[in-house]
């Protein structure tokens, strides 16, 4: 087993699927999101998101608050210091493969 | 394409603009104070005419204390319902940030959040502004008939470069028209103390055109969903 084979098989299967990778990305570009925005912003159905931030949270990745702003109910998304931790050790060890082929600039 | 290539960290801070609400609510409050202003100038008590500026530096006080509340209330009905809402990442929380040279994580945008509208739309505005105090109307008032073409124009140049690179820029037409607007001001003659509310009554009308026309095309665009459940998970 070659080293890059090696990094590709300890990459983080819970971010590696491209649903919850984007779902992942998204979260670490803001503060918090909402189901809605999520949704729209990564081209969803409302059950896959639904499906996707459920493993995502029992991951420890993402945590859900579902709350009240004035009467207008918000389900609110955010990354856990967990998922950030995550997230970047995903990005950092994806970049080493990728530069170990050539691959990235 | 062009989407493709921009955070997500941007695009958030970019969806605080989707409604055109800041602009709108922003511009009208720089007619209708302009507008009072005006008014306590002609009707005003003798004395305290000359303090019309007040008028819209109060208003402007008013605004800020009340905006995030404002646009908080009118995106709740209007926005979120449709397209979600996201919370930009707060400026502060990044400054201290280490670089990183990770392409796949998209770095959150430095700078481009909500309170960029702030600096790069709203202080120029308030800074025009300051010109209008009795202090300097006395200089002012030497360049007569052009003071309001030139106001006009310097702001809409400051806003076309101040936001050129932000993440809500304006096209340079747009800019243009606002800078052609205030030559009307050439031809027109305005008695004199009345020039000094123009660039600011004309930077209204054309920030809340253009909030006006956003609103209109995204509430067409973005139809409430039809039950609940687009905002329920």
């Amino acid at each position: 087993m070659t080293d890059q084979a090696q990094e590709i098989a300890q990459l983080d299967r819970v971010i590696h699927e491209p649903a919850r990778l984007t779902i992942m990305l998204i979260l670490d570009g803001v503060s918090e999101a909402d189901f809605l925005y999520l949704q729209r912003e990564g081209g969803f159905t409302q059950g896959n998101l639904s499906g996707h931030l459920t493993k995502l949270e029992d991951a420890g990745y993402v945590e859900i608050e579902k709350k009240f702003k004035g009467k207008v109910p918000l389900t609110l998304c955010r990354l856990t210091g967990e998922g950030k931790a995550a997230f970047a050790g995903y990005s950092q060890r994806m970049m080493g493969v990728l530069k170990g082929n050539g691959s990235a600039g | 394409m062009t989407q493709q290539t921009i955070s997500y960290g941007r695009r958030a801070a970019t969806y605080w603009f989707v409604d055109g609400l800041p602009e709108l609510l922003f511009g009208l409050m720089l007619i209708v104070f302009g507008g009072l202003a005006i008014l306590w100038r002609v009707d005003g008590p003798e004395y305290w005419r000359r303090f019309d500026f007040a008028i819209f530096f109060a208003g402007i006080i008013l605004y800020g204390s009340l905006e995030r509340r404002v646009l908080d209330f009118l995106k709740l009905r209007f926005t979120y319902p449709r397209t979600g809402y996201v919370q930009p990442p707060e400026e502060e929380e990044w400054r201290g940030e280490t670089m990183t040279t990770l392409p796949l994580r998209h770095r959150p945008p430095v700078r481009e959040n909500v309170t960029s509208f702030h600096l790069r739309t709203e202080l120029p505005i308030v800074f025009v502004a300051f010109l209008w105090s009795s202090d300097w109307q006395s200089g002012w008032s030497e360049i007569g008939r052009w003071y309001a073409p030139l106001a006009t124009l310097a702001l809409a140049m400051a806003l076309y470069a101040l936001n050129r690179k932000s993440e809500h820029p304006y096209r340079w037409w747009s800019a243009l028209i606002l800078a052609l607007a205030g030559l009307v001001f050439l031809w027109v003659d305005v008695p004199g103390p009345f020039r000094h509310p123009l660039p600011l009554l004309l930077a209204g009308a054309w920030l809340s055109a253009q909030g006006a026309y956003t609103l209109v095309h995204y509430l067409r665009t973005n139809p409430l969903p039809r039950t609940a459940e687009g905002v329920r998970a």
